[in-house]
């Protein structure tokens, strides 16, 4: 078993080596996809800055705390984004064009070989965006700061990745059924730029699908809603059971996307049919 | 050893109906189309071997040959690659093989070749010592070397062919499947990669098998093949026994001084066979005569000397069938059942 | 020009095909598109909620619901990415492979997109477009929008189509000169999505930005038709912004000319 992670591990570092050497490569390129993320997110802040300047609130949410959530959204995402990008192609053309076959012929998890096949430079993007923005509100005294919270914080973030991940792998595995998910994919994931925002100003269907089916409430709004010390919808107040619940969601998504996943090879058609 | 059991494949897709209104059909329709890729299949491979594996497009032998790496999972039947079932224990079969296929290839495309097989080491666990020794090995078989530091994306075909090979290889696998390994690639380029197939298969004595549609490399490297069409088997043998039995036939092409003296001529019944086992054919325009016949039934000096007894012969061509031609006529014609 | 339209007919009934062959997605694109614009709808409802003022960047609450689903329908319908099929042209070497064969590559490009857009405007463009016909009358109480509008809208939208196709070929032939496409379509989606008024309608914007927003392209491509399905314009206003748009067809159609002459130039240097 240590044998077994030992030899993942020796390879991964062997990618992650070859994964600086291209970022060193393609400095231009690199900050290209920076400049992107950074457009795309300045444009989402700039979307709240207007806005406001009509409103002087939302629901009783000021500016800076739904700033804090929108930054804190990017940090999940963004670590998400950064190891796993590769899923992408799985769902667009990896099963489409039989490219898939490589992963079936190496004695190795075929996750592993996909996930460790491409780190995304562009998701630094993210990471940095978000962590900025975090930063500004701690500055600003609007987020709870004890040692508590700031454990949670790092658990909600693993946890929001692995949930992003899992709804990731989720609908690209649907491509072992229908030759391509990439449009299935696109949506869902782009469905989490909605949970940017408080999810009570949605009505009661989908504020539930958002939160269970799937569930990106849990990964940006209500844990940023109990950092920033606001009563969440459960009830949970003060309490970190927001975090635990948030734990637990991951855990039955990865589960359930791992399973479909696994199924989704096994019933693999390749190409040329 | 290997051990393919009676194994079939199907595919399930949407039926799809012709032009735009049956494209609009087709959203609202459920019907399935069942495609049988592979229908029964069973043969045997021991170590060592080099077995061909020959169809025309589409008859199934990727198919077969993807069921025997672990890529597709039997619809029916099972495969058992040295003990292991790759359809249960994909990865412990993964260990013990090497793919190549010659439409794509399985290297990291944007890295150098180098990269890549520094990954593969690590794939297969290959040790340091094992490493060094393989390199070495490869670099004197496939003349890797001289491109091991470009980007696989840079090499040229013959040099992606030699790298996957290498890559294939590395881990020392007990059977080696090569899905076309010289398509596309010019004949000195060919001549080597055959050698080198040659080479490791006796060295390691590492079973190959290997799909083509170059009868090249059937005849340099395959002491046996098999013979697929439309997902059933139609041949397995020896490549000796398949030219013995299909290629009974000769062909003596002949230009004659003048045609119509041929007029009335019936070789069959002058040389006292049935009009099956020898039969004429005439070019007027240039005054060709083709006669084709049972070897076994007929000798070539009977056939030239019943022709000149008629009338002079200018030029002579006598033709075997080839290997080329064997395979083309099952391909169009089928195969008897009694043939086998 | 009836030869010609033999000619890329195929490319957009090719296209049109391509895209119902899918039968899954078809379901489930009509189900999430409208869930999505829904999760927007809410958002603004929200908004409009929180302001003591009943107008927001010159809309009522009501108009801003026709103008959220209204920007889907069309931006779903004119905004096709073409600058995807060219980068992958590129990368597979299939650019030069069109210039071999007797056809304009932009116009088999511009066929192609068109048989998509005919597909966005059927799936699940129109479904949209009259559910959002009767809940305004039924339960908005608004007039239904008038024959006029709706042709001047199509008429607004097929000049819509032409200009992002076309700026989007622009944007594509950069495939040629940097190797890296993903950060630049991040950049110009982001942008696009904003200066376009998909993100928010452009009357937000302060004066002076919106004074800038009238010298570019953007503005023509999805809230010129939405605007005028509003009704939002008088008689001449309507004149100039059609104007406008045609203007844009015009120049993009021109510098995408020049543009395409350097890459096959550079094209032929390169060697393919």
């Amino acid at each position: 078993m240590i044998h077994t992670v030992k030899r993942y591990w020796r390879l991964y570092k062997v990618l992650i080596a070859q994964f600086f050497k291209v970022v060193l490569q393609s400095k231009v390129d690199f900050l290209m996809g920076l400049f992107g993320f950074f457009l795309s997110q300045f444009m989402g802040i700039a979307f709240l800055y207007l806005v406001f300047e009509q409103i002087p609130s939302l629901q009783g949410w000021t500016l800076d705390q739904l700033i804090f959530i929108y930054g804190f959204a990017q940090i999940p995402r963004g670590i998400d984004h950064l190891f796993t990008d590769n899923i992408w192609l799985v769902a667009w053309r990896l099963v489409l064009n039989g490219n898939f076959d490589r992963y079936m012929l190496r004695p190795m998890n075929i996750f592993f070989q996909v996930i460790s096949e491409k780190l995304q430079p562009d998701a630094l993007g993210e990471l940095l965006v978000g962590s900025i923005l975090v930063i500004r509100c701690m500055m600003k005294g609007i987020v709870v700061a004890d040692g508590v919270h700031i454990a949670l914080f790092f658990v909600s973030i693993f946890a929001g990745a692995v949930i992003y991940t899992a709804i990731k792998l989720f609908f690209a595995s649907l491509a072992f059924w229908l030759k391509t998910s990439g449009p299935f994919l696109q949506v869902a994931y782009e469905m989490a730029n909605f949970a940017k925002y408080p999810t009570e100003i949605y009505a009661k269907g989908i504020r539930f699908i958002i939160t269970w089916i799937i569930p990106f409430a849990f990964v940006a709004y209500l844990p940023a809603s109990y950092f920033l010390g606001v009563d969440g919808p459960f009830g949970t107040g003060g309490s970190g059971g927001v975090v635990a619940i948030e734990c637990i969601i991951a855990a039955v998504f990865w589960f359930v996307a791992y399973a479909l996943f696994q199924k989704g090879t096994s019933i693999y058609e390749s190409a040329g049919n | 050893m290997i051990e393919v059991k009676h194994v079939s494949k199907e595919f399930v897709s949407p039926k799809k109906y012709p032009g735009l209104k049956g494209a609009i059909k087709g959203l609202f329709s459920n019907e399935k189309v069942v495609k049988k890729a592979v229908e029964d299949i069973s043969f045997s491979i021991e170590d060592g071997e080099i077995v061909g594996y020959i169809g025309s497009n589409g008859a199934g032998k990727s198919t077969t040959i993807k069921m025997m790496t672990g890529i597709l999972k039997p619809t029916l039947g099972e495969c058992i690659i040295n003990g292991i079932d790759p359809s249960k224990n994909r990865k412990d079969n993964a260990q013990n093989i090497g793919v190549v296929f010659g439409q794509r290839t399985q290297l990291w495309w944007d890295l150098p070749l180098s990269e890549s097989f520094t990954i593969l080491k690590e794939v297969y666990n290959v040790s340091d010592e094992d490493y060094k020794e393989r390199m070495k090995f490869l670099n004197e078989v496939l003349g890797l070397p001289e491109f091991f530091s470009s980007p696989v994306r840079t090499l040229s075909l013959g040099q992606r062919m030699r790298a996957d090979l290498g890559a294939a290889l590395l881990h020392n696998p007990k059977v080696l499947y090569l899905d076309e390994p010289t398509i596309g690639l010019d004949l000195v380029v060919k001549d080597n990669i055959r050698k080198a197939i040659k080479i490791i298969n006796e060295k390691y004595q590492t079973t190959v098998i290997l799909t083509t549609h170059d009868i090249g490399d059937i005849e340099e490297l395959c002491s046996r093949i098999i013979i697929i069409d439309e997902g059933k088997k139609i041949y397995d043998g020896s490549l000796e026994e398949l030219k013995d039995t299909y290629g009974i036939r000769r062909k003596v092409s002949m230009e004659v001084k003048k045609q119509e003296k041929l007029k009335g001529l019936n070789l069959a019944e002058k040389l006292g066979a049935s009009s099956e086992e020898c039969c004429m054919e005439f070019d007027e325009e240039n005054k060709i005569l083709s006669v084709t016949f049972d070897k076994h039934k007929l000798q070539v000096p009977q056939v030239m000397n019943a022709v000149m007894e008629v009338t002079e012969v200018k030029d002579i061509q006598i033709q075997e069938t080839e290997l080329a031609q064997i395979v083309k006529e099952i391909y169009n014609h089928g195969i008897d059942g009694k043939a086998v | 020009m009836k030869k010609k339209l033999r000619i890329y007919f195929p490319f957009a009934s090719n296209e049109l095909k391509r895209q119902m062959a899918y039968k899954g997605a078809f379901y489930l694109f009509i189900f999430i598109s409208l869930f999505s614009s829904f999760i927007q709808y809410f958002l603004w409802m929200a908004i409009y909620g929180s302001s003591g003022n009943g107008i927001l960047g010159n809309l009522t609450r009501n108009e801003m619901i026709v103008y959220v689903f209204m920007t889907y329908v069309t931006s779903s319908m004119v905004m096709i990415t073409i600058s995807d099929w060219v980068s992958m042209d590129v990368v597979e070497g299939m650019i030069a492979m069109n210039l071999i064969k007797p056809i304009d590559y932009r116009i088999s490009l511009i066929s192609r997109a068109m048989g998509q857009a005919v597909y966005r405007f059927l799936v699940p463009g129109i479904f949209i477009w009259i559910g959002l016909e009767i809940y305004k009358v039924k339960t908005l109480g608004m007039q239904v929008t008038g024959i006029g509008s709706i042709l001047l809208y199509l008429l607004s939208c097929i000049m819509s189509f032409l200009i992002c196709v076309l700026f989007d070929f622009c944007f594509g032939m950069v495939a040629f000169f940097t190797t890296y496409i993903f950060g630049m379509l991040m950049a110009k989606e982001a942008l696009i999505s904003f200066l376009t008024g998909q993100l928010i309608p452009l009357s937000f914007f302060p004066g002076v930005v919106q004074k800038v927003f009238d010298f570019l392209p953007f503005s023509s491509m999805v809230y010129t038709p939405v605007m005028i399905y509003l009704g939002k314009y008088n008689s001449s206003e309507l004149c100039f912004v059609l104007a406008r748009q045609a203007a844009w067809v015009v120049i993009l159609y021109v510098l995408g000319s020049i543009i395409w002459k350097q890459v096959t130039k550079r094209l032929v240097v390169l060697g393919g």
